[in-house]
């Protein structure tokens, strides 16, 4: 199952200083199945698939940790804020309830 | 098995269907680890029993009316110096009556700078969104608004 989902990070906003807080948003491309609804195609009740934890770090130490249930919306987007300490490389390491690992990284280049 | 004792099973196996299923819908396909479902045993379990004050430096920005119950935008700003001493903690994004109450838990650190975090969740029906702050110092802040759904995103 360990196919590679698309996946973007965005920082906002695009020019940013040491010391400014930006906002790093995340977003995935997942089902994010509620294990309620029926496939149309097969009439079979398709099972619950949503991400269950999502690591946002800075240069391997992590600055915010998630838990998420199947109530956050299909392709699910997350938002936090990050204090630029400096130049590094955000990764966000997610994990969905059958077990599939993922991550996405970007450089945070901060100028002046 | 003789028949008395057959029938005594089938009756209580019954019950204990009829009154699970239609409350308990989601816990059939239920991730391991368990999901609290109804939103005052979210609440216990995230407060531990602690008392919980509404506040308002909590800024909850939700639509009043969402169009579409399955993506509905949640912000939640929190007022905090985010420094080590006093910091924002975790914010839990809590809905009213959602078949499973929770939606987010996020564990803030003061490399964030600011007690900020957006998403969007899906909603059932008519009902409030939650957001339940932890700040460093072990206390909890609530803030919540109604938001009135046509379609629901659930089913």
């Amino acid at each position: 199952m360990a196919e590679a989902r698309k996946s973007m990070i965005k920082i906002k906003p695009k020019k940013f200083k040491v010391g400014d807080t930006v906002k790093v948003d995340f977003i995935v491309i997942h089902p994010m199945d509620t294990g309620l609804k029926k496939d149309k195609k097969t009439g079979k009740i398709k099972p619950a698939h949503f991400i269950d934890s999502i690591t946002f770090s800075l240069d391997g130490k992590p600055f915010t940790t998630m838990k998420v249930w199947e109530t956050v919306s299909t392709n699910p987007y997350f938002s936090v804020n990050l204090k630029v300490p400096g130049k590094g490389k955000i990764t966000v390491d997610y994990t969905d309830n059958t077990g599939e690992k993922n991550s996405k990284s970007k450089k945070l280049k901060p100028k002046g | 098995m003789k028949r008395r004792n057959f029938l005594k099973s089938i009756c209580a196996a019954s019950a204990v269907a009829a009154t699970v299923s239609p409350s308990l819908l989601l816990a059939k396909d239920a991730p391991k680890g368990g999901n609290i479902l109804s939103y005052d045993a979210a609440v216990a379990a995230i407060t531990g029993g602690k008392a919980v004050t509404d506040s308002a430096k909590i800024k909850l920005t939700v639509p009043e009316i969402a169009e579409n119950g399955a993506v509905v935008p949640v912000k939640v700003n929190v007022e905090s110096p985010m420094t080590d001493a006093d910091h924002v903690k975790a914010i839990h994004v809590l809905t009213t009556k959602n078949g499973n109450s929770r939606c987010a838990d996020v564990m803030l650190t003061p490399l964030n700078g600011k007690g900020y975090f957006a998403t969007r969740v899906k909603l059932g029906g008519t009902q409030d969104v939650v957001a339940l702050v932890e700040m460093s110092d072990g206390s909890f802040l609530r803030a919540a608004k109604p938001v009135k759904v046509t379609i629901g995103g659930c089913g």
